[in-house]
């Protein structure tokens, strides 16, 4: 690959300060270093880094989303199959979700490019990898079934308010891809709130998502309500393997698992942020099934164990939550930011009467209490210090 | 005597480990002292070129304490005093006679030192004009002679990259050693705490505090340590020495001369035969290196790898320094690089399961290995910082040059060399000890 190094070194000097294609720098800087590592030094000391670097902490969070796109396109097919009750090999169904899929990831990196490149060059910096996790992070929360003229709006409205009026990656207070899907979530509430299922089949065709059929039903126990649905199978073991409709990428637990367990392995996320989330749904979803008795409140039954299985939580929180920036940035702090994205989790999901699903709006809400958590960890980390100093 | 366990840290698995027999260098022709080396002093000439100077003959003061001053390491004649800009001097260079003689100073007997009062071991030591030996905490600058400090720590352990194996420099030196602390110990009021590796050989040192430790790099850092043991309160002083400093004032008390003479190491991927060598302060890069370079284009750093300075085959070595280390400066270009989690250094951030496990050394180059991007914390800093400080709203409240909360987030404890393992594992490039650097001395400044 010497030659094409060779020409791109060749023709640097195009875009360097002074010359016509100066403003595509950016543009230049971006293809040089993706297809060969840098050649930048160290200036100062310490005179040697470690090969860690933003573009392969993206890209390792990119590889881990992979199984997700699998799983979520097989599972499409799969779900067409059932609406018109046809029977399909997986390779078929694998087929006919990656026709759904592609063209939403396509128009998600089209809009995320053209967004990131455009803003590089008008503010003259770097163009960063974060907008590939970004972009890779949208499709797989998208319903497959999305228009792709809202899905390019909402890719937008992420890219550019969730992140470049900040000030580009590292500077948002917002989850860009949250930002994203609750653009698309209050624009669009009729088709996207989630009490309907999502899926790539007949017109007219519909049913309510695990998390509605409590929802619309009172007085009730929650588990027998969904035993009770035959129109798709939402006992506990295929909730978490995934079989049903839902977002493109969030609905098979076990690849989830795996991903957070590889990702919490390289230390690329927070162990801290995941077992706060998990405690916290579980703590507030058993102190629900104590109150449900007392209610008519049927989603107050709902058990912790399925709590972790229905909706996106699984996805939100390995992914979504542990977002470096966005949320606490010390380790006291991730706890207690994880274990009230958990808790405010289930809140939303039991006592909100609007809207089923609640991960979205909880880790939104704990990103912009992030700050104040690590405010009062710092005051305790001061207040500790100053007691050893007396 | 306690045992102290460091968890947090790395140790670099960097090639070019320097073997564990020390070799005579070569002899130079000449030596040179660096005043630029000293922070925070403003250094006056006692010389003018074509003085002869003997071992131990004060070669400049410091015009704000005028009672310490900086001993010649070698006899000769001044050569050169080079000046950078607004007249600082750079470097005062000494050409070396073949026939090396000492000032000679009054020699004790180990139980005189014993008897010795604090003004007394003080006249001795800068009437000798080794103070600056001394370093005190915070800023980690020469320390004013008149003030006491409320302990003297030396840590007989270096965790640093390719550093000099503290157990093979000070093999043949324990009486030294021994005399060095016994004369040292009076300069203080509080204790004096030695800070060893289990079963070291200085274990068996008197009169002063023992304390063991273990755990990866930083655990050889005198902060680290004091932070562990008894921490620095920001109205306090601490004075810190290095061990072989503490055996040349042994002998300088002992036999009434000062040996400029030290061990060091000449490592890294860039050397042909790395090592240990006996060496004096101030001695050449050139003839520490002399055809010991695999190759042409390297980069030659006077220190260890994570806190050194870059310098030249024609500079001197730094007045503390203890290594001089050498690592490539070609950058292999690796196609879509990122995509290749293997690749050819220490991957830190990844590493316990790829790396910590295995033996492999990586020949590290002077790459950064990445470009510059604003800081995504995802925790790099803190695994490799063994203190109760939070790294990333530290250096926030520097940038934000908010002196008040630096201070009650405790960079009086620091220093910038316990924060490079930062800088080294950060993902983003930051260089956080160049900024703990800025924030401590607007701390100086202030106080």
């Amino acid at each position: 690959m010497k030659w094409l190094l060779d020409y791109l070194l060749k023709i640097k000097p195009n875009f360097d300060e002074g010359q016509k294609l100066n403003w595509l720098y950016p543009l230049y800087e971006a293809t040089e270093t993706i297809l060969f590592s840098t050649d930048a030094k160290t200036k100062s000391a310490p005179h040697i880094r470690d090969s860690i670097d933003i573009k392969r902490v993206m890209i390792l969070v990119v590889v881990a989303l992979i199984p997700c796109y699998v799983f979520g396109a097989i599972n499409i097919g799969y779900q067409n199959a059932l609406s018109f009750g046809l029977e399909r090999t997986w390779v078929e169904n694998l087929i006919f979700g990656a026709k759904t899929i592609i063209p939403i990831i396509v128009v998600t990196f089209v809009a995320g490019a053209f967004w990131e490149i455009l803003f590089a060059i008008v503010r003259k910096h770097e163009i960063s990898e974060g907008f590939l996790v970004t972009c890779a992070l949208i499709p797989l929360t998208m319903p497959p079934s999305i228009p792709l003229w809202q899905l390019f709006i909402a890719t937008s409205f992420g890219i550019v308010i969730g992140k470049e009026i900040f000030g580009g990656v590292g500077m948002n207070i917002f989850n860009p891809a949250l930002t994203a899907r609750c653009f698309i979530f209050f624009s669009y509430p009729s088709k996207i709130s989630g009490d309907m299922v999502w899926l790539v089949g007949p017109d007219g065709y519909s049913g309510a998502t695990a998390l509605s059929v409590p929802a619309s039903t009172n007085s009730a126990d929650a588990v027998s309500l969904l035993d009770g649905i035959t129109q798709f199978d939402y006992s506990w073991i295929n909730l978490a393997s995934g079989w049903i409709p839902g977002s493109i990428g969030e609905t098979n637990k076990f690849i989830i698992f795996l991903a957070a367990v590889a990702l919490m392995i390289m230390k690329l996320i927070s162990w801290r942020v995941i077992l706060g989330g998990v405690s916290g749904l579980f703590a507030m979803s058993y102190i629900g099934t104590l109150i449900a008795p007392f209610s008519d409140n049927s989603m107050l039954s709902i058990p912790p164990h399925y709590h972790l299985v229905m909706g996106s939580f699984a996805f939100g929180l390995t992914f979504m939550a542990t977002e470096p920036v966005t949320g606490s940035h010390t380790d006291t702090g991730r706890l207690v930011y994880g274990f009230f994205v958990g808790v405010l989790t289930v809140i939303i999901r039991s006592i909100n009467p609007a809207y089923p699903e609640g991960v979205m709006l909880a880790i939104l809400l704990m990103n912009a209490f992030a700050s104040l958590i690590d405010y009062f960890v710092v005051k305790v980390n001061i207040r500790k210090r100053m007691a050893r100093y007396a | 005597m306690s045992h102290i366990k460091i968890k947090k840290g790395h140790d670099i698995k960097i090639s070019g480990i320097p073997e564990s027999d020390i070799s005579t260098g070569s002899t130079a022709s000449d030596l040179a002292l660096l005043p630029s080396d000293f922070k925070g002093v403003k250094p006056k000439l006692m010389v003018k070129v074509g003085d002869s100077v003997k071992i131990g003959s004060p070669l400049f003061l410091d015009k704000l304490n005028p009672e310490v001053r900086w001993a010649s390491p070698g006899s000769g004649i001044i050569k050169d005093i080079k000046f950078g800009p607004r007249r600082v001097i750079e470097k005062i260079e000494i050409e070396l006679d073949k026939d090396q003689q000492s000032l000679d100073f009054k020699s004790h007997s180990i139980d005189d030192i014993s008897n010795l009062s604090k003004d007394e071991v003080l006249d001795v030591i800068l009437g000798a004009n080794l103070f600056p030996h001394f370093r005190q905490r915070p800023f980690n600058t020469i320390p004013d002679p008149k003030i006491k400090p409320r302990d003297i720590f030396i840590s007989g352990i270096n965790t640093a990259p390719l550093a000099v194996d503290i157990e093979i420099a000070m093999a043949d030196d324990i009486e030294n050693f021994q005399a060095g602390i016994n004369a040292i110990e009076k300069l203080t009021d509080g204790k004096v705490y030695l800070t060893n590796k289990v079963d070291s050989r200085l274990s068996d040192v008197e009169n002063v505090n023992i304390n063991t430790i273990e755990g990866p790099h930083p655990a050889g850092n005198v902060s680290i340590q004091i932070h562990h043991i008894s921490h620095l309160r920001p109205s306090e002083l601490i004075w810190t020495i290095a061990p072989q400093d503490v055996a040349m004032i042994g002998k300088l008390f002992l036999k009434g001369v000062y040996d400029p003479s030290k061990i060091i190491t000449v490592a890294g991927p860039g050397v042909k035969n790395p090592t240990h060598l006996r060496v004096k302060t101030g001695y050449p890069v050139e003839s520490i290196l002399r055809s010991n370079l695999s190759s042409e284009d390297v980069r030659l750093i006077s220190g260890d790898v994570l806190t050194g300075r870059e310098c030249t085959l024609e500079d001197y070595m730094s007045f503390y320094d203890s290594s001089i280390s050498v690592i490539s400066n070609e950058i292999n270009r690796e196609f879509i690089g990122m995509l290749n989690p293997g690749s050819s250094s220490s991957r830190y951030s990844l590493t316990p399961v790829f790396v910590s496990l295995s033996n492999i050394l990586f020949p590290f180059t002077s790459s950064q290995n990445g470009n510059h991007r604003a800081v995504v914390p995802i925790n790099s800093w803190e695994r490799v910082l063994p203190m109760d400080i939070l790294p990333n709203e530290l250096y926030r409240s520097i940038l934000a040059e908010d002196i008040e909360e630096m201070e009650s987030l405790g960079l009086f404890e620091c220093d910038d060399e316990d924060f490079a393992l930062c800088s080294f594992a950060c993902p983003s490039k930051t260089d956080v000890s160049g900024v703990i650097r800025k924030g401590l001395d607007m701390l100086q400044a202030e106080v």
